[in-house]
């Protein structure tokens, strides 16, 4: 009792709009092994990386390990809780602001999470996005030639990175961000 | 979530008591803000934190606080409800969701244009029958009797004005032709009304108002959501490119589900950068070519485009020649061809036109982008110009407009051979939208099924290259577009074709989810969902805006026929409106109105929008200025803030102290965000972990042209800001 009580009052925490809580804590209990399925313990416990990946929405991402990574509150990031399973919908449904979806897309892009996206993050996202086939990587004068086009648009203050204030001012011009929902 | 750690010094142990202090600070900050804890971004344990913080469990919240959250939730639940029914009431989500995982947004905003196209045509529908349909079923007002009895002048003896031509009583035939229908409400024939009174509801004003009240709520619909879809460009004195930083951030669709969809993601985005980096290269070559290279660029772009100009002229010639000898030769023998001439002439205009065009446009090696772009440009044009060539061969032809004959001289229409005008252009239009919609079904089934069947069925060399079908969201969007101005057009005259059009629209999207998920391949050539909208709107507008035009002339000038519908006895539609002012209104509003309508009224309006529109002006001017102070102001702040470090660090390093690092950039460790969290490290902190070395100093990036003398503290001169 005291358990779905839990799973319903997160719904003031998260955004999930239109999939409310209840149904995330199914689709939560469909990847724990099923002698841990119970409220109490699928609260507590913890589904590894591996289990999150396989998930249909996630399997063909580029990205999945980094959302992964992002959204684990375990201190060495390997695995997700319901809650941080919860915050992962919550930021990818459609009706979380512009806001937190930039705030979190910059996470996800700081590859080695030092707070900036400096030139070796920008070209892992973009080996990420094109793939790494042959026809469709860039080569390296393209990609030189990409970053800086990308550093001279965005880094206002010209210090060679991207920090979070200049990552969503760029984002904020771009109608097509309303993609980053899953 | 920034932070920006104090400025230190190498030497100096890490982070800690300047990290607590940072923690209450930023908690401090949080529980004062007023942000609902929601809307954070911050693991959730985080958030429960934050709020019990702000509101302490053993605090009893005073009952204004748990009323005004109450009605907060309450608030945003019923904000989210009036968000999903605009959105189409969650209408084909499912269907939508599963094409947006399959084949990307680009495809899955063509089907979120149906249903649009589908919530303003059941508007419109909803507004007429309520203001025209329902009150002349309630009312009923009584018939006026048979019509005056004149004798027509008309050439030809015995010639009697559209009788028992249709030699085939066909029912389906009728239907198809419009003539079944021909004294129920889906044509203007049928509506009647008594004289006007000052006390009863004027069936005529309703009729009259409702297209044009329909056309502006249309038009307003889609101004804002056009707005919506605006590509923002770069201003500030630079060249108008595409973002191309916004594109990288924003390309990967996360709706994608499929591992091919992935695969053909990744590729169109290769192909995209590609194409980006490729025409910045073409357009740095392009600006040193010399003068001369340009003016013979210009004579060649003029060229092509002269010529698919002639083109389009020779085919809107032939839908007026098609049209006039359809209304002209109305009791042929090969009656049933003629029927359905104009409509048969546009669509194979329609149809053959971007073949050539495009056939042309890539003789001449432009860049793709501008390849695509001209191609869509002259077939937007291509379409709209038959239609409206339709609608003037029409208006030629039943109001003798731009030509002397007569037997419009004296009723103002061809009353010899149109016995009830209006009825014949509705039918018209009727006959264009049913013929529409059968040759998408037709389309659909009768060549892209046979041919997805056949390419599997055989492998030759013919096989393999024809491949199965494109689904191309341009064409599809102009065919959709299409029947939605000729419905513009026709609501004056047929004031249930949206009814009609709705019905098709629904259809439409079954048959084309079909026709995607089995017979089509993905297209190569990408179409961006942002533009794409912009685009669908912008030429809805010019749709909505070809729609209006003859719809205004219609009922301001031209008069009505003597025989049927509401306004037999008026010299023009519009001739009611005065009649009710005069009716309904007290002397002072109808001279106040008659003051408003007048031209002596525009004068003042004229300049009070020139104010407006100059104060609009001037206000971006002076925020464009103070956005590029502020750039200047924030990079000369982050140099001013390397020099502090490098000054700091000679000053702290002279002393002795043991092994000074190298300055860092104080940027690098300034600007990581590090959400708080009460104990062990939390997701998004740098942990422990071996720090990268900023950037060097010798090329500090960015600072390029201006060197940095690497000791020296320097105050900008004032030209730099």
């Amino acid at each position: 009792e005291g358990g779905m009580g839990t799973v319903k009052q997160s719904d003031d925490f998260t955004l999930t709009g239109s999939l409310p809580s209840a149904r995330a804590h199914r689709r939560f209990c469909e990847l724990l092994p099923q002698e841990h399925r119970s409220v109490e313990e699928s609260l507590q416990a913890r589904v590894s990386l591996e289990q999150i990946l396989s998930l249909p929405e996630l399997k063909a991402n580029p990205f999945k390990e980094r959302i992964c990574k992002v959204f684990s509150t375990s201190p060495s990031r390997d695995s997700l809780s319901f809650e941080d399973f919860l915050d992962l919908l919550s930021v990818f449904s459609d009706t979380a602001t512009p806001d937190i979806k930039s705030h979190y897309a910059f996470r996800i892009f700081d590859f080695d999470d030092d707070g900036t996206l400096n030139r070796e993050d920008l070209s892992q996202l973009v080996n990420c996005l094109t793939g790494e086939s042959e026809d469709t990587r860039l080569s390296a004068s393209e990609m030189k030639q990409l970053i800086d086009n990308i550093l001279e648009e965005s880094d206002i203050d010209r210090d060679g990175t991207i920090n979070l204030s200049e990552f969503q001012h760029v984002i904020s011009r771009s109608p097509d961000f309303a993609s980053f929902t899953v | 979530m920034q932070r920006q750690w104090s400025v230190q010094a190498p030497g100096e142990p890490e982070a800690e008591p300047g990290g607590e202090e940072l923690c209450e600070q930023e908690m401090k900050r949080l529980c004062l803000s007023q942000h609902p804890v929601r809307v954070l971004p911050y693991a959730m344990m985080d958030k429960r934190f934050i709020r019990q913080l702000r509101e302490p469990e053993g605090v009893k919240t005073s009952c204004w606080q748990q009323w005004r959250r109450r009605r907060q939730t309450a608030g945003r639940r019923l904000g989210e409800a009036a968000r999903r029914l605009t959105r189409g009431c969650g209408l084909w989500e499912g269907a939508l969701y599963e094409i947006g995982g399959l084949f990307g947004t680009g495809i899955q905003s063509y089907f979120t244009f149906l249903r649009f196209l589908l919530l303003l045509n059941l508007l419109t529908l909803l507004l007429t029958s309520s203001f025209v349909l329902l009150p002349l079923v309630w009312l009923r007002p009584p018939d006026p009797g048979p019509a005056l009895n004149f004798t027509l002048q008309c050439p030809g003896s015995g010639h009697l004005p559209q009788t028992g031509v249709s030699k085939f009583n066909n029912l389906l035939w009728n239907v198809f032709t419009g003539r079944a229908f021909n004294n129920t409400y889906l044509f203007y024939g049928a509506y009647r009304a008594g004289p006007e009174s000052s006390s009863t509801y004027s069936i005529r004003l309703a009729y009259l108002l409702s297209p044009l009240a329909c056309l502006l709520l249309c038009f307003c619909g889609i101004l804002r959501r056009m707005v919506k879809g605006l590509p923002q460009k770069m201003f500030l004195g630079q060249d108008y490119r595409s973002p191309l930083s916004a594109k990288v951030f924003s390309s990967w669709d996360f709706c994608i589900r499929g591992q091919e969809a992935a695969t053909i993601k990744r590729h169109e985005i290769s192909n995209e950068f590609k194409m980006e980096l490729e025409e910045g290269r073409h357009l740095l070559l392009l600006q040193q070519q010399t003068r001369a290279h340009r003016a013979c660029h210009l004579l060649t772009y003029l060229r092509v485009n002269i010529l698919i100009g002639l083109l389009v002229v020779g085919a809107i010639s032939a839908i007026f020649w098609a049209t006039k000898y359809s209304q002209d030769n109305k009791e042929e023998s090969l009656f049933l061809l003629l029927q359905y001439l104009p409509p048969g002439v546009i669509a194979l205009v329609n149809f053959l036109g971007p073949l050539l065009f495009v056939f042309l446009v890539q003789l001449e090696n432009y860049p793709p982008n501008t390849e695509v772009n001209l191609t869509l440009i002259w077939c937007v044009v291509l379409k709209l110009a038959s239609l409206g060539m339709f609608s003037f061969s029409l208006g030629q032809t039943v109001l003798c407009i731009g030509r002397n004959k007569t037997s419009c001289e004296s009723y103002g229409y061809n009353a010899c051979d149109y016995q009830c005008w209006e009825n014949s252009v509705g039918e018209e239009l009727y006959k264009l939208s049913i013929f529409n919609f059968l040759l998408t079904v037709a389309f659909a089934f009768l060549v892209s099924l046979p041919r997805r069947m056949l390419v599997e069925r055989f492998s030759g060399r013919f096989w393999v290259w024809l491949d199965r079908e494109e689904f191309l969201v341009p064409k599809n969007v102009l065919d959709i577009v299409e029947g939605q101005t000729v419905t513009w057009m026709g609501l004056f005259y047929c004031p249930l074709l949206p009814l009609l059009n709705s019905i098709f629209i629904f259809l439409t999207f079954y048959i084309k989810k079909y026709t995607l998920l089995r017979n089509s391949r993905a297209s190569p050539r990408r179409f961006r969902a942002s533009s794409s909208i912009f685009f669908f709107q912008l030429v809805l507008l010019l749709g909505l805006l070809l729609a209006a035009v003859p719809l205004g002339y219609v009922v301001s000038s031209i008069r009505s026929s003597w025989d049927c519908g509401l306004f037999a006895n008026y010299s023009a539609p519009w001739q009611v409106v005065p009649e009710l002012v005069a009716l309904w209104l007290p002397p002072p509003s109808q001279r106040i109105l008659y003051y408003l309508g007048s031209h002596a009224f525009s004068f003042p309006l004229l300049i009070l929008l020139s104010l407006v529109l100059t104060v609009c002006i001037s206000q971006s001017q002076a925020s464009s200025r103070a956005i590029r102070r502020l750039r200047k102001q924030l990079v000369w702040q982050v140099q001013e803030k390397w020099h502090l470090v490098d000054d700091l660090s000679r000053l702290l390093a002279e002393p002795g102290s043991g092994d000074s690092l190298g300055p860092e950039s104080p940027v690098s460790r300034g600007s990581r965000p590090r959400s708080f969290c009460p104990g062990f490290p939390c997701p998004g902190s740098p942990g422990p972990r071996p720090r990268k070395p900023g950037p060097s100093l010798e090329d500090p990036a960015g600072l390029r042209g201006v060197s940095v003398p690497a000791h020296r503290f320097r105050f900008p001169s004032g030209s730099e800001l």
